[in-house]
């Protein structure tokens, strides 16, 4: 009896320690083939980038209300000088893209070569989607044909306006926008039409992305809605 | 009596499944060394029983520096960039199956002889 004894106590030690590294070893890998540390990460990230595009939203609402109520408190009646400082201010802000602005224009809308990548399905989709590169040029085309206001899928182009590529999606004035993208702009409609379609649009045309492009006699086009303050420019002395 | 180890086999796995405890995922490389360390542990102490070689110290002191040892190692290897995790894998994988086929033997051996008792 004591012979077999000896060795019962260490062994029950050493069954002990064992089942409990093996079913917590099982419990870690269970658990970690459930929750992706890499995916739950970017999902948190997903929530937090979609809370401060609402969040913006929210603040872009409340900043076009109070250009609103300025608008109002301005238009009133103002004796004297002041008139003329107003009507100048009027006429900066509508340059500066502050207020929406509606008049004769055309109507592009151009959207991704779904068509093209599904039967090519092999081919490199890059062929096939919308690259900033074409927004890029279209716009500045239309700029050459003297367009006096541009937005693209609603966001107004001002001086600061950028025009960027991140990842998959297209960045404009700090907003994500994705096809189909509508580009819509005021001037001359025929004169626009003919410079982008002997242009970008031909480009595009000839790999045959879907484009449609509309003459219209009143394209109205958003204010500028985000931030624009000067933070280091300021107005150089005596050029005035 | 070797219904005690069995039951000290149950309690572990009872314990480890109960506690809340999470460890990060990076060291579950070398935690998985060390449960394949102790499993070499278990069956080198009954292959021991069998063969009436068996010292308490000698498994004991096996089993923890066998386990931190090769815990350890796989961390340096993985500092020096040479995957000594799978040297630690190899050789205790190594002597589990020959802990193992030593067992059988003995198993079929002691099997074979109380047979042969029985029959006299």
């Amino acid at each position: 009896m004591t012979l077999t004894s000896k060795w019962v106590l260490p062994i029950t030690i050493v069954c002990i320690i064992s089942g409990f590294f093996l079913s917590f070893q099982l419990k870690v890998l269970a658990n970690s083939n459930t929750t992706n540390p890499l995916s739950q990460r970017n999902t948190n990230l997903v929530v937090i980038i979609k809370d401060l595009e609402e969040e913006i939203a929210n603040q872009e609402m409340l900043l076009e209300q109070i250009r609103n109520d300025l608008a109002n408190l301005e238009s009133r009646a103002l004796p004297g000088d002041l008139e003329i400082l107003q009507n100048g201010l009027r006429d900066a802000r509508i340059i500066a893209g502050l207020t929406p602005v509606a008049g004769q224009g055309i109507v592009i809308t151009i959207d991704d070569n779904n068509e093209g990548l599904k039967s090519n399905p092999q081919d490199d989709p890059n062929k096939y989607i919308v690259h900033y590169e074409h927004l890029l040029n279209l716009v500045s085309e239309l700029k050459v044909g003297n367009a006096e206001a541009i937005a693209v899928n609603g966001q107004r182009l001002i001086t600061t306006s950028e025009i960027r590529c991140v990842g998959n999606v297209i960045l404009i004035n700090t907003t994500r926008i994705a096809p189909p993208f509508v580009v819509q702009a005021i001037g001359s409609p025929k004169h626009l039409a003919e410079i982008v379609t002997n242009g970008e649009l031909a480009i595009m045309k000839s790999t045959n992305y879907p484009i449609t492009l509309v003459e219209n006699d009143k394209v109205i086009i958003p204010a500028y809605r985000s931030d624009l303050q000067f933070r280091y420019a300021r107005p150089v002395k005596g050029s005035e | 009596m070797w219904l005690l180890p069995v039951f000290g086999l149950i309690i572990g796995v009872i314990i480890g499944s109960t506690i809340t405890f999470q460890i990060p995922l990076i060291y579950v490389k070398y935690m998985s060394v060390a449960v394949l360390a102790s499993l070499d542990s278990v069956f080198g102490g009954i292959r021991s029983v069998l063969e009436d070689h068996f010292d308490g110290a000698v498994l004991l002191t096996g089993f923890f520096t066998n386990a931190l040892l090769a815990a350890l190692l796989a961390y340096l290897g993985d500092r020096l960039g040479v995957d000594l995790y799978y040297a630690a894998v190899f050789a205790f994988g190594v002597r589990i199956f020959q802990n193992l086929a030593a067992i059988r033997h003995k198993l079929i051996l002691q099997y074979r002889n109380r047979k042969l008792r029985s029959l006299r």
